[in-house]
């Protein structure tokens, strides 16, 4: 059948008005090429892997169900991360972990900065607490704004850039650390 | 500056998706789901489908509808037939015209040739 693309050849544009036509192999390209980026974002923003993965499905499926609404603007992976970020915040809060004013953190990770941990941005997030972690991870792996976190998490926009300036802080000290510098003293830096 | 650079290298990695040994066997599995919730939605709808035929006939049955109809259509071939015997009694009559059966089919001939012209008559009056 000469002129018929194969799903892998096509733009994610393409796929997802294939998708919304009801196509479902194009549909599972793109839980192909995005399925991990998403995946990778819930475990970044401190979801367990198994739940991560249930989040992730149930974000694939919630983006099947509203594929029309998908017009190509931005990229489908940013697309499906904002649907499957707000899955995640939306049982953060059910479970009852939701405590923007905790700050307990990882604090395992003391001592000489290694060199794969300035670069692991996995490890870096772990230092944060959940409450940095979260609102670090929604901003910036999600594209969600400060207000529209404030929103998903109902917490005033203050609090969430607090949470977002302190998580950078943290996180510069973890990722382009200056020379000389230990986790211990970022860890210090990052709580005060 | 140094602040922004660090912040668009932060949305680099965040964007940059961590590779998975089992991506493969994740897209399957949302495949799985999707294929499974549409049997489950055309079972519904052929379930429900079948519940609205169902209804239906009950009905139908119910209100007598097909007995009421079959005693409409006997009626209706009762009169037909009163009709056919009628026309024919008239060609009965014909017969018994003081002219011949040439005659009539003259007059037949005439006013279909009579009908024609009046359609052509009108086809080019309203072209």
């Amino acid at each position: 059948m000469a002129g018929v693309k194969s799903p892998a050849s096509l733009h994610d544009v393409e796929l997802a008005a294939l998708a919304a036509a009801g196509d479902r192999p194009a549909f599972g390209e793109l839980v192909r090429r995005h399925g991990s980026a998403v995946r990778g974002l819930l475990r970044r923003m401190g979801a367990e892997p198994s739940t991560a993965d249930d989040i992730a499905q149930d974000a694939f499926l919630a983006a099947f169900e509203r594929i029309a609404e998908f017009r190509g603007e931005g990229t489908f992976s940013a697309w499906v991360r904002k649907i499957a970020a707000r899955l995640y915040v939306r049982r953060w809060r059910k479970e009852s972990r939701y405590d923007l004013d905790a700050e307990t953190a990882d604090e395992s990770h003391g001592g000489e900065i290694s060199a794969a941990a300035r670069i692991d941005l996995d490890e870096a997030l772990k230092t944060l607490s959940p409450a940095e972690r979260m609102c670090v991870s929604l901003c910036y792996g999600a594209g969600v704004s400060h207000a529209e976190a404030a929103e998903a998490l109902n917490t005033p926009l203050g609090t969430v850039k607090s949470h977002v300036k302190r998580g950078l802080d943290k996180l510069r000290l973890r990722l382009a650390p200056p020379e000389g510098a230990t986790l211990e003293s970022a860890g210090r830096e990052g709580h005060g | 500056m140094a602040e922004l650079d660090f912040e668009m290298k932060l949305d680099r990695m965040f964007n940059e998706p961590p590779t998975m040994p089992d991506a493969e066997a994740f897209a399957r599995l949302v495949e799985m789901r999707l294929d499974r919730g549409w049997t489950l939605r055309q079972v519904a709808i052929g379930a429900a489908g079948l519940v609205a035929g169902l209804a239906g006939v009950s009905q139908v049955l119910g209100s007598r509808l097909l007995f009421d109809a079959g005693e409409a259509t006997q009626r209706n071939a009762s009169a037909f037939t009163q009709s056919v015997t009628s026309v024919m009694r008239t060609g009965e009559n014909l017969s018994a015209l003081p002219f011949g059966g040439e005659a009539m089919w003259l007059a037949a001939a005439l006013g279909v040739m009579a009908l024609a012209f009046a359609v052509t008559r009108a086809v080019e009056e309203f072209q």
